[in-house]
């Protein structure tokens, strides 16, 4: 069954003339990894927008988990918390993902809104903590961190929801060698696991990532 | 390895909560950031001056605001109307949005004046007209000046260099901050899949996280002034 | 709390911002020993983070939301002085590029949210820090401290809007008796601007201040204004500037209410002719002249006063103006309906 299904979607950025994304199709599979490439500007970042719900196409269609996202859909706020519980999102920049006092809050931030009991929330927490290596800065403030701490408390945020789909933009980008190693065993037992990997990545970095089929969007 | 819980599905009902205002704040923070980027090239070739805009717009208005003969208000409105019409189709609906908005307001807001003495309305119409011809004089104004062209003309009525220079920084540091608070909200807001009882706490950590940043921001500029030579002397910027 | 374009008469406006300029020259003054030189761009900061927390939604009760005014926030994130500058600049932006406020009213909405909110808020909070602080140093406090320091400014800042307004109606009618500006008197005005201050917008204020504060003081207190000031420098004190604006305020508009009532008894008709006819002039600060000899160029037409066939020949162009407008605009929303990618 396909996870995600994208039928022929077109984006404009509103007030441009010029389409980001044009006439572009794919799907992925329940458990499948997609690799995303292309050029700075090509779009990924647009795509990765519109799978999360955060943009919509001007044409075409997008189906998560068999029903269609469209802008009406997602404003039910039932829908759309349910959707965004499904799929996470690691930004390019993780300077924009983390508002919380502390890395232990911004990881227990989804948790907390799944509404798991304390002890639960605590668990899942350090779990994820523990996962990316971060436990030793739970009481530091995120963005006193450096960078490649940043993405790990980022991602340790996203993943302590426990989504079914994992979209990540450009993962390894800022990374040294041994958060690049952590991250991607990280990934090979997530993907193992029967969740969905959807990943920008340059050619370099691809080989981090479990084998999976490759988009290559074009400038348009 | 990662832990079990995560090589399972969770099946849990979310509880039910609003994010309403994250959604609020993002609409309009990006209204606002896409208004300030808009507004940096909207000048025609051949302007006025902008110094000479600045203060015949201020006298208009002044004159308009101590104007009470209605003939005067029509002519401003045949004029402003006329020259509008000149404009390319979306530029006039994104000028009348504005205005036609603001007076509405004030409109509602008299109303209860208006019923309380009806002798009055007259009075009232004319002041809710003087609100829609101030404001789309300024809207013209704006729409039709470039900002840094604008602070130019500051500088040329010797507005003090530092306040100016604090102007300048100030469009660029809210199109910056802004894209950030929007960023930050959507981060919010697809990590908030159930009930937030803490929702003035992650607010709060937004504007914190978001001022923080400003000050990161304005400590790495100065940097880089000093490092182009600045010498702490605002009166030459 | 942003009064909007002819809400106030030009007069008033023009005390206001005659005014502001004593604050602004002290705030500037201090601001510039307060703060080391390396933090001064900082107001910058300050006046897009002014201009940006007006925009943001706070929840309220279910899924209502309001938006907080922050200049008490403003004023303990970067000290009173820089808070009066920095949303001064906001208030500019906002006026010139929103039409959020008018051109002629800067003076005005700066006195108010500006001058009056960073201050009363920013000494509420020092004052109830240093009578029940007693040395101690509790977040709680300083915390609470900053909710009531907000609550109390925004409630002055709108009691001063609302006074701003009441007056209006006082002081500036035409031959009938209507009013020429805000149409409120003080006994509408004050209770229509406070009621809805006091018990809704100043608790989301204090909420909304306390929330940030707080997050800042327990993650970044070193970049709090308590903690950058150059402690070196010795406090001056605020009282001469305020004493003078307030001064200045008092000796115009309120002084001309005043002279009138002790003249005699006056119907509000006749008010209305003390201040239209030119004599009003006798009473008008100077810096005001220019914008008051204007008046015998506008002789006060009534609508059945004005000249028929001008009112004709510019209803015909008002009438063709909007014709193309109208036109202009159908075509446009018929070209939505079918938008082109491949152009």
């Amino acid at each position: 069954m396909n996870m995600i299904e994208v039928r022929n979607i077109t984006y404009v950025y509103p007030g441009e003339g010029k389409p980001v994304l044009k006439d572009l199709s794919f799907c992925v599979e329940k458990g499948g990894c997609l690799i995303v490439k292309g050029d700075n500007g090509a779009g990924k970042t647009t795509l990765f927008r519109v799978l999360n719900g955060l943009a919509f196409p001007v044409k075409g269609q997008y189906f998560f988990d068999g029903t269609e996202i469209t802008e009406k859909w997602l404003g039910v706020s039932r829908n759309s918390k349910l959707f965004h519980k499904k799929i996470g999102y690691l930004f390019q920049n993780p300077d924009t993902m983390l508002f919380c006092g502390t890395v232990y809050d911004e990881v227990a931030f989804g948790p907390r809104q799944m509404g798991l009991s304390d002890d639960e929330t605590d668990r899942r927490t350090r779990d994820c903590m523990e996962l990316f290596g971060i436990t030793d800065l739970a009481s530091k403030a995120p963005y006193h961190l450096s960078g490649g701490q940043k993405k790990r408390t980022a991602l340790a945020a996203v993943t302590a929801l426990n989504p079914e789909v994992l979209v990540l933009d450009e993962p390894f980008a800022g990374l040294d060698r041994k958060s690049k190693e952590l991250l991607k065993e990280f990934l090979k037992e997530y993907h193992e696991a029967g969740k969905t990997l959807i990943a920008a990545v340059h050619d370099e970095n691809q080989c981090e990532l479990p084998a999976g089929e490759v988009l290559e969007l074009q400038v348009v | 390895m990662i832990p079990e819980w995560m090589t399972l599905t969770d099946s849990r009902e979310l509880p039910e909560g609003s994010s309403a205002f994250a959604v609020r704040t993002i609409k309009s923070v990006s209204a606002a950031v896409g208004k300030l980027r808009f507004q940096q090239g909207h000048e025609k070739k051949y302007a006025v001056p902008a110094l000479v805009k600045l203060i015949l717009l201020v006298l208009f208005i002044v004159f308009l605001s101590l104007n009470r003969s209605v003939l005067i208000m029509m002519a401003y409105t045949a004029v402003l109307l006329l020259y509008l019409s000149t404009w390319p189709p979306a530029d006039i609906l994104r000028i009348l949005k504005g205005c036609l908005g603001v007076s509405l307001l004030t409109f509602v807001l008299l109303v209860p004046a208006m019923l309380m003495n009806p002798d009055g309305v007259q009075s009232q119409i004319l002041l809710v007209w003087k609100v829609f011809l101030s404001i789309l004089m300024v809207s013209i104004f704006n729409h039709t000046t470039q900002w840094n062209h604008i602070t130019a003309a500051l500088r040329k009525l010797h507005v003090p260099g530092i306040f100016v220079f604090t102007i300048d920084i100030t469009m660029k540091y809210t199109v910056a901050l802004g894209r950030f608070i929007s960023d930050l909200m959507t981060s919010y807001l697809i990590r908030a899949v159930g009930k937030d009882d803490r929702r003035y706490q992650s607010l709060g950590g937004v504007a914190g996280v978001t001022f923080i940043r400003g000050t990161q921001m304005n400590r790495e500029m100065y940097e880089a002034m000093r490092c182009r030579g600045f010498t702490d002397d605002y009166r030459g910027l | 709390m942003h009064i909007p374009e002819n809400y106030l008469s030009p007069s008033t406006c023009g005390i206001m911002s005659a005014a502001m300029l004593p604050v602004w020259y002290h705030a500037v003054k201090n601001v510039q020993r307060e703060l080391p030189k390396e933090k001064l761009s900082l107001v910058g900061v300050g006046a897009s983070f002014s201009f940006l927390v007006m925009m943001l939604n706070v929840p309220l009760i279910g899924g209502t939301t309001g938006h907080a005014v922050g200049g008490t926030l403003i004023a303990l994130l970067f000290g009173p002085n820089a808070a009066c500058i920095a949303v001064s600049v906001a208030l500019l932006l906002q006026a010139v590029i929103f039409g959020d406020g008018g051109i002629l009213a800067f003076g005005a909405n700066c006195f108010n949210m500006a001058f009056v909110l960073p201050f009363a808020g920013y000494y509420a909070y020092r004052l109830i820090v240093k009578c029940f602080g007693k040395g101690r140093e509790s977040s709680g406090l300083h915390i609470a401290a900053a909710a009531a320091g907000s609550y109390i400014g925004l409630n002055l800042a709108a009691l001063c809007a609302a006074v701003e307004f009441g007056i209006q109606p006082l002081l500036f009618t035409d031959s009938l008796g209507h009013a020429l500006y805000c149409p409120y008197g003080l006994n509408t005005a004050v209770p229509a601007m406070l009621i809805p201050h006091l018990a809704v917008a100043g608790f989301v204020e204090a909420a909304f201040t306390a929330a940030v504060y707080a997050f800042v003081r327990k993650v970044s207190p070193d970049l709090l204004f308590e903690n950058i000031r150059n402690s070196s420098v010795t406090k001056s004190s605020h009282l001469p500037v305020f004493a003078l604006a307030a001064l200045m305020i008092a000796a115009s508009p309120l002084g001309l209410l005043a002279e009138g009532t002790a003249w005699g008894e006056w119907g509000a008709d006749e008010i209305a002719e003390v201040v239209t006819d030119g004599s009003a002039l006798g009473y008008t600060p100077s810096g005001l002249a220019n914008g008051w000899t204007l008046r015998p160029l506008m002789p006060d037409y009534a609508l059945e006063g004005m000249s028929e066939t001008a009112a004709y020949i510019l209803s015909a162009v008002i009438g063709a103006a909007l014709l193309i407008i109208l036109f202009k605009l159908l075509t446009l929303a018929l070209k939505d309906k079918n938008v082109r990618y491949d152009s």
